[in-house]
């Protein structure tokens, strides 16, 4: 049986039944007029076979069909501009300007009553002192930033 | 080889001549109608839904003739169009109940057997019986490898499947046939 099992491909190939037909058989005749039979029912196309008739039945080219890609491109990126304008002026970066070439905020920093109020008033010493840290500047200056220190507070050495 | 690829490089290019595509389609028709009957008629087995089937394949081939650039070779184009049109009948069957496509119940190899125009050779039969009871892939892979000697690259361009799930798919055929076949005495 084993036998049987593992030649039974090349057995039935020997038999020549390993042929596109697998031993089938189709209508006598079938392949003599198969092609006359479609060929006869093959409908027209014209546009595959006439091609410069159907262009020349369908007329010249309007100005327009000319013209309409090219109008329909420009529309598109109309759209595109007209929307992106739209996004910036809804979420308002477009009036973000650089610092130095805001007025507004030139102005404000001209203003000693301004900057004293809202800018120094806004500071902490601690935090300056953290700044001067952190940059290397305060070396030299450290006795002097804290001249109003309290005495009982312990300064970092 | 050489001559081949030239005849169908030759009919290609008259397929896109206006003057010449009747022609050349009936050419196309009478050489590749043959491997195409036999592609379908080994996967549906009724000669009539054969026939109807062979015919879509090639009205589609010729209402979308504008579609096929060259790229491809025509009879893997062709066979893509001939496969679509007999699984799509199969899945209308199926979805009407006739047969399965998997046929897990084995129907498709009831129908072989009863077919009418088959030949004597039991064997071929069984062979046939085994092939049907096949899922559809291994099926597809297995009729074009071993019933039409196709090269695992062409079978790929036509399935759009790699070479080595192919082989794969084909060994999983072989051994499942191997085993279909084991009950039955051939006298080998």
């Amino acid at each position: 049986m084993d036998r049987n099992k593992t030649h039974i491909l090349e057995t039935a190939r020997s038999r020549g039944l390993a042929t596109p037909s697998a031993g089938l058989d189709a209508p006598e005749g079938y392949f003599d007029s198969f092609t006359s039979r479609l060929m006869a029912s093959l409908p027209d196309r014209p546009e595959l076979e006439h091609p410069d008739d159907v262009e020349a039945q369908a007329g010249p080219r309007t100005f327009w069909q000319t013209v309409r890609p090219y109008v329909y491109m420009a529309a598109m990126f109309a759209g595109v501009w007209l929307m992106l304008q739209l996004f910036t002026m809804l979420t308002g970066t477009g009036r973000l300007q650089p610092m130095d070439s805001n007025p507004v905020l030139a102005e404000a920093l001209d203003n000693d009553a301004f900057v004293d109020q809202y800018v120094y008033g806004s500071l902490d010493s601690w935090d300056i002192v953290d700044e001067m840290m952190e940059d290397g500047s305060l070396d030299s200056g450290f006795e002097f930033v804290f001249d109003d220190v309290p005495e009982d507070v312990v300064l970092p050495q | 080889m050489k001559d081949t690829k030239d005849r169908t490089d030759d009919l290609t290019a008259r397929l896109r001549d206006p003057a010449t595509v009747r022609a050349a389609f009936a050419e196309m028709v009478e050489e590749y109608s043959r491997p195409l009957y036999w592609q379908i008629r080994r996967m549906v087995l009724n000669a009539d839904d054969t026939d109807d089937l062979l015919q879509n394949t090639f009205m589609k081939a010729w209402n979308s003739l504008e579609n096929f650039r060259g790229e491809a070779k025509l009879s893997t184009w062709l066979h893509k169009i001939a496969i679509n049109e007999a699984i799509s009948f199969l899945e209308k069957e199926k979805r009407r109940g006739a047969m399965s496509l998997d046929d897990p119940d084995g129907t498709v190899a009831s129908t072989v057997a009863a077919a009418p125009d088959i030949d004597g050779d039991s064997l071929g039969a069984h062979l046939r019986q085994a092939v049907a009871s096949l899922p559809e892939k291994q099926r597809l892979v297995f009729n074009m490898k071993y019933f039409d000697d196709m090269k695992y690259e062409d079978i790929s361009d036509i399935l759009g499947t790699t070479v080595g799930a192919l082989k794969a798919s084909y060994h999983l055929a072989v051994k499942k046939i191997e085993k279909y076949m084991e009950r039955f005495d051939h006298g080998d």
